[in-house]
């Protein structure tokens, strides 16, 4: 018999539950170069951009009354800026934020 | 009534599918093995056999299926022979690190190039290290019966492993031999339902082959390979119970024939076996000590078994029916087995390859007289000159 240490253990054949909001072990919003960029003041919330994202990262937040953005999983395709009707999205530079992804001292 | 009729490999192996009441068949046609979806596919039609058949657009989606239908918890079986499994090679490893018990049955056919359509072990045995059980049959009898086995042990809870149940194509997939088929309460007593532990079930959404890293992988590989050495005891087990239910006589790992008071012997797995043993019976009239070791597992390989039985002997030839090009005994892949596990025995055999049966010929009677012509002479000068030899194309034995 091998010994696995206890921190180290995986679920038999790698079967987890699947995540019910977001999956926190498997953040995949790291390789951006190009981030969307809302301007609130132009958005009419058409949800075109909720519509549109493939991972989900755009969501309306009903008591704001707004669309909101979830850094972690947007990989920067930039459709949602191809489709916003109204303009309010923006490509931005992922370098020129303080915070940007590629900047991070670990990965995960 | 358990009855004894007149099967081809292909025939013996649906109606092992049948009886094993697999309830998911993935099928994409290739000769040989097709013929064995050819009956499934009546089976269905006539409402005898109660499965889901489904046609795949080629092997790496009927792999494909079938990895999502048993992550469903469906009993499922699929099959392809030749290129057709290596093409699906990409699914075998997922489909063993997912734990899915899946069965695939291999009808052998040569590699291309070109087009051979002869039955090779090659097609199998490339795709040995994926984490599948992995073993031959020598007759349609043993196809039938090693399904039902294969089915029993992968889905054991201990186990949770993929299958690759072989039979030579041609040489047992289209030659008839009598096959005893058991009563349906025989093998719902050997093999229970299928019990999945991670059913895909709404309740309780669970995540299947996710990513993972490479420290997660580790881990897996790990849990793998301990169920691989966890598995000699179960085939243990269920070989016993087969014998039993059935009133067979099989051994888990190695059939001895006429090895009694062998000096030398064959080594070697699959249809050939059976014109050994007629060879054998031939050379034993004319005074040689000659028997037949004849492997039925080689995913596990039975390591201490093969020490223990090879050592008894003076000289092991290997008749191989495979090819790894550039290996360390320049011939097939069973010698290289079969000399690590003869490492540590306390006397070993001198020991040989044969490259016979290539391309899906026949090995004749006559050319197995010829390998043990040269075993004999080994034993006599102490030494086998070649690690390999190509049989019908040595200069000189």
């Amino acid at each position: 018999m091998f010994k696995i240490p206890k921190e180290r253990e995986v679920p038999f054949a790698g079967v987890t539950p699947a995540p019910v909001g977001e999956q926190p072990m498997m953040i995949t919003g790291n390789w951006r170069t190009y981030r969307p960029v809302l301007d609130q003041e132009k958005c009419n919330l058409c949800m075109n951009c909720v519509i549109f994202c493939p991972d989900a990262c755009w969501q309306l937040d009903e008591a704001e009354e707004e669309v909101v953005w979830n850094s972690k999983y947007c990989k920067g395709c930039l459709i949602c800026v191809n489709e916003c009707t109204t303009e309010a999205l923006s490509k931005v530079y992922e370098l020129d934020f303080e915070d940007g992804v590629v900047r991070l001292e670990k990965l995960f | 009534m358990a009855k004894e009729v007149t099967l081809s490999g292909c025939a013996a192996s649906a109606q092992a599918v049948k009886m094993a009441r697999v309830e998911v068949i993935c099928s994409y046609p290739i000769r040989p093995y097709t013929a064995a979806m050819m009956e499934l596919a009546k089976m269905v039609a006539n409402g005898e056999l109660d499965a889901e058949f489904i046609h795949g657009e080629g092997e790496h989606a009927q792999l494909s299926v079938c990895y999502g239908a048993s992550a469903a918890g469906a009993r499922t079986f699929t099959g392809s022979s030749g290129v057709g499994v290596t093409y699906a090679f990409e699914t075998y490893s997922p489909i063993s690190g997912a734990r899915l018990p899946v069965q695939m049955m291999i009808a052998d056919r040569t590699l291309d190039p070109p087009g051979d359509f002869g039955s090779e072990h090659t097609d199998a045995m490339s795709c040995r290290d994926q984490g599948w059980l992995m073993g031959w049959a020598e007759t349609p009898q043993e196809a039938f019966d090693n399904h039902l086995i294969n089915y029993r042990v992968g889905e054991d809870p201990r186990i949770m492993l993929p299958q690759f149940v072989c039979q030579d194509g041609y040489f047992v997939s289209h030659l008839p031999g009598k096959v005893k088929l058991p009563d349906q309460a025989q093998v719902d007593e050997f093999l229970p339902p299928y019990k999945p532990p991670h059913v895909l079930d709404p309740k309780r959404p669970v995540s299947h082959g996710p990513q993972i890293r490479p420290d997660q992988g580790v881990i897996m590989d790990l849990q793998r390979a301990q169920a691989f050495l966890d598995v000699p005891k179960v085939i243990r087990e269920a070989i016993d119970d087969y014998n039993r239910i059935f009133g067979r006589k099989y051994s888990p790992f190695l059939e001895e024939y006429q090895t009694e008071d062998a000096d030398v012997v064959f080594f070697m797995q699959g249809a050939h076996a059976l014109t050994a043993r007629h060879a054998i019976k031939h050379l034993r009239g004319k005074g040689l000590k000659v028997g037949l070791v004849k492997l039925r597992f080689v995913r596990p390989f039975p390591t201490e078994e093969v020490a223990e039985v090879l050592s008894r002997f003076k000289a092991v030839g290997v008749v191989e029916t495979s090819t790894s090009y550039g290996g360390a005994m320049r011939g097939g892949n069973l010698l290289h087995e079969v000399r690590a596990a003869l490492y540590d025995a306390p006397t070993r055999p001198l020991t040989t390859s044969f490259m016979a049966g290539m391309g899906g010929e026949v090995i004749p009677l006559q050319e197995f007289y010829w390998m043990a012509d040269v075993l004999a002479k080994g034993v006599k000068g102490g030494k086998i000159g070649k690690y390999v030899y190509w049989v019908g194309f040595e200069e000189a034995a």
